[in-house]
């Protein structure tokens, strides 16, 4: 099996290669039978990667030491679903996976376009493979999953206790699946600077994808963060970690982009910059996996130091310099056609949000690779950690917040001054009012104050737009206000999908927000049957429990939560210690409600005595993943073909059909 | 269109200031929790000592007991956090101090920020018809203003329908 897979890598990469050079020949000569031959070899690449990571998974569930990748990341006593999720625990297998998604994706990619943009499509291919070939050289080269031990040894080194988690079984694959999709909208950014297509083809044809990989990448770091809530056991979820910042600043410029391409869609302008931005988005998903894999910045997130990064680096610059390259190459082509028609439009708002994303990207990028300047410029070394970015990206991010309900409110293409007075006297009012109450309710934060209020604007205009768009189709269709409502979301998906989306965004600026300025934490130590408090809550410490077994020794405390002198449920965080490898952790536990997270984890034990707990009330924060649940319901709403959509897409198709023939 | 861009560019640049003092406000590091989050964990966990998830660690705990113990004592925030800037050097900060060439942490991004702000603006007003239109007609001729011969009184009356319809 071990040659099967070995095999395997090495044909998916011949066949990459070979993809590569195919697709550019007959994409360049318009060569039909290069262009389908280098597609069947991507198709071929992609089937010798599943073959690879059936090969592997089937070592792993069967837990075959001789070969040193499953040796180091599981052990016999390993419960399956950790024993699957180990493929993407560790280096090798977790590059593997990045070309298993990678290479699903071309082949999805290049069937739904077996009949359509035949022109683009060659390079779109090659792309793709290209950053397959990279991959496949380093398995083949620096990181084989395949590598097998001089001995066989009768036990595993098990996987990362902190890693035996279930968010760890779908946490890394969203991310992966965000990283990676990406490179379908980047392919087709490459195509169109490779062929001069450098209308709004491009960005039509790869906007689901784009929306795809923003999904992936939302969830992300969704799941992340609560996999970090969750597993990490310090009462948030986020640090700031420079492999979290990897994956938040893609999602960033990701953003700027679903924004400004509409711009392009609509005036035919920011060609220029919806290139760079799709480039930038790209190079920082390539920069997220060089950071995890490079060693070059210490994180909690990383995986064991490697040689991987000069690769990657290298890898980089190639891709930033043919990019730079092929993009000045047609920047006469890339010109605008066409004005913006006022200072005051919408137009306008979208290039401040873009700035505000954009800038908050930089400055997390900044304070991500300021320790390496430091060093090199000064020879300390020093730590950028939370209050850092907290102070930095906090203001940018509010005043985010404010233009997301800015944007609705503007109008396309012209507005006025007395227009937008009009316009933003009720929301204003409505912002300030909210402000002013919650500083007499007690509120003295100004960042909490100007999120509270911000938010409140934000969602009146959402609300405004919902309702504004209901009232007309009432008008127009002669339906009822609730059918109306419904259809907006037929109609134009894309618009009300990404209202809800914005919907989502506030509830994750309330929940972060107030759970980070206003948590309450505090430390106990307590004997049997005895209570302690903290804010409206009183915990009794009842009881405490061995539950061991092959795998881990665990003791799981119980206490009973009493609100008002009224018992209204138990908690129970547990020690853990792994026997393999040799590591204590924590498994907190924590009662959420619309209103706070009482959130519990058990420090040291001295049984049948004492035990001691650290203890935090996390207000709001059940909204944070509210709003992860909204975004994902709001781009599937964006992303899901409708009926209406479908009959708009072929009339388009049919449209352009007609345009080609008659040129 | 000077008066639009001047009172465009004023707003722009009175969020812009406001966004930047708020990052600027001081810290209070004289609070237990504030001289905690200043400092970070020197035990690998990449928190800060405030955060620390390691309930026997062996650098947040003795800290945390040191800062109250200094509280009490009425020793200064500062002073407690520049005693473990000397113990440890600049790495135990979990932030740069704000001198010298840790400066281009702190203001760097601002000042990117602020560059690419007036770029935009620039920008915008390059792309705006009002220079279009005013550029037209210093050089008078007529065919250049192109659908701005339609009255500014019909051209909102007609975006106001469209947009009435535009769902």
């Amino acid at each position: 099996m071990i040659t099967i897979g070995n095999l395997a890598v090495f044909l998916a990469l011949i066949a990459a290669v070979y993809s590569i050079g195919a697709s550019v020949y007959g994409g360049l000569k318009r060569r039909g039978d290069f262009i389908a031959s280098g597609e069947h070899a991507a198709y071929t690449c992609h089937a010798m990667v599943v073959i690879a990571t059936i090969v592997l998974l089937r070592a792993l569930i069967t837990h075959d030491f001789s070969i040193k990748y499953v040796a180091s990341y599981t052990s016999s006593t390993l419960p399956l679903r950790f024993s699957i999720a180990a493929l993407w625990g560790g280096m090798e297998g977790s590059l593997l996976f990045w070309a298993l998604i990678l290479t699903s994706m071309s082949s999805l990619v290049i069937f739904q376009n077996r009949e359509r943009n035949r022109i683009l499509m060659p390079f779109v291919t090659a792309t793709c493979m290209t950053v397959g070939a990279f991959f496949l050289a380093l398995l083949n080269t620096e990181t084989p999953p395949f590598a097998q031990l001089a001995f066989v040894p009768t036990e595993g080194s098990d996987l990362n206790p902190l890693l035996q988690n279930y968010w760890m079984q779908i946490h890394p694959p969203a991310l992966y699946l965000g990283y990676v999709t990406w490179t379908v909208p980047f392919g087709f950014a490459i195509a169109a600077l490779a062929t001069g297509r450098l209308d709004d083809l491009w960005i039509r044809t790869s906007r689901r994808w784009s929306l795809a990989a923003w999904f992936f990448l939302c969830c992300g770091n969704i799941l992340g963060a609560r996999w970090a809530y969750e597993v990490l056991g310090w009462g948030g979820y986020w640090a700031w970690d420079p492999v979290e910042n990897a994956a938040f600043m893609p999602l960033l410029t990701g953003t700027a982009y679903l924004h400004s391409v509409m711009i392009q869609e609509r005036k035919d302008m920011l060609k220029v910059w919806n290139m760079t931005l799709i480039i930038l988005t790209f190079c920082l998903t390539i920069f997220g996996t060089f950071l995890t894999r490079s060693g070059v910045i210490s994180s909690v997130h990383s995986f064991t130091q490697s040689g991987l990064g000069p690769y990657f680096l290298a890898f980089l610059a190639a891709v930033i310099l043919g990019s730079t390259i092929l993009t000045i190459r047609r920047l006469p082509e890339l010109r605008p056609k066409h004005q913006l028609d006022s200072m005051l439009s919408r137009e306008s708002a979208f290039l401040f949000n873009n700035l505000l994303l954009v800038g908050i990207a930089f400055a997390t990028f900044w304070g991500t690779i300021f320790p390496v300047l430091s060093e090199w410029a000064r020879g300390v070394k020093i730590t950028v950690g939370p209050p850092f970015f907290n102070r930095v990206n906090a203001p940018l991010a509010i005043g985010l917040l404010f233009l997301m309900g800015v944007g609705p409110l503007i109008a396309w293409r012209r507005s006025s001054v007395d227009k937008l007075l009009k316009t933003f006297m009720t929301p204003t009012l409505i912002g300030i009012g909210v402000g002013v109450a919650a500083f007499f309710a007690g509120m003295r934060d100004v960042s909490a104050v100007l999120v509270v209020s911000f938010s409140s604007f934000v969602l009146y205009t959402i609300a405004y737009e919902f309702h504004r768009g209901a009232t007309a189709r009432v008008t127009m269709a002669s339906q009822n206000y609730l059918a109306a409502m419904a259809s907006l979301f037929t109609r134009n998906q894309r618009r009300y999908g990404g209202y809800v989306v914005h919907l989502g965004v506030v509830f994750i600026f309330i929940g972060v927000a107030m759970s980070s300025i206003y948590r309450v934490e505090e430390m106990h130590t307590v004997e049997l049957g005895e209570s302690f408090s903290i804010g409206p809550y009183t915990l009794r410490y009842d009881d405490i429990q061995d539950r061991s077994d092959d795998h881990m020794a665990r003791m799981i405390a119980t206490l009973t939560v009493f609100e008002n002198g009224e018992e209204i449920s138990q908690i129970s965080p547990e020690k853990r210690f792994y026997r393999k490898p040799e590591q204590p952790a924590t498994e907190v536990d924590f009662r959420t409600t619309w209103r706070d997270d009482l959130y519990v984890i058990l420090g040291t034990i001295d049984p049948g005595k004492t035990a001691t707990f650290q203890a935090y009330i996390n207000p709001l924060v059940v909204w944070l993943w509210i709003g992860g649940l909204v975004i994902v319901l709001g781009t599937g709403i964006c992303i899901l073909p409708t009926r209406s959509a479908r009959e708009r897409e072929r009339a388009r198709e049919a449209t352009i059909a007609r345009n080609q023939e008659r040129a | 269109m000077s008066t639009t861009f001047n009172r465009f560019s004023g707003a722009v640049a009175a969020v812009a200031l406001a966004l930047f003092s708020l990052s600027c406000a001081p810290e209070a590091p004289n609070t237990q929790k504030g001289i905690e989050a200043s400092l970070s964990c020197q035990c690998g966990c990449g928190l800060t000592v405030q955060t620390c998830n390691h309930l026997q660690c062996s650098f947040a705990i003795p800290v945390r007991e040191d800062i109250t113990k200094s509280l009490r004592n009425g020793e200064p925030g500062v002073e407690i956090i520049a005693r473990y800037a000397e113990e440890y050097g600049e790495k135990v900060l979990s932030a740069p101090v704000r001198e010298g060439f840790n400066l281009l942490a702190w203001y760097g991004p601002y000042v990117a920020l602020f560059i690419a702000g007036i770029v935009v603006v620039l920008v915008i007003r390059r792309w705006t018809p009002e220079r279009i239109t005013a550029e037209a007609a210093k050089s008078e001729d007529p065919g250049q203003t192109g659908d701005h011969a339609i009255s500014s009184d019909n051209r909102d009356r007609l975006r106001e329908e469209l947009e009435k319809y535009e769902p």
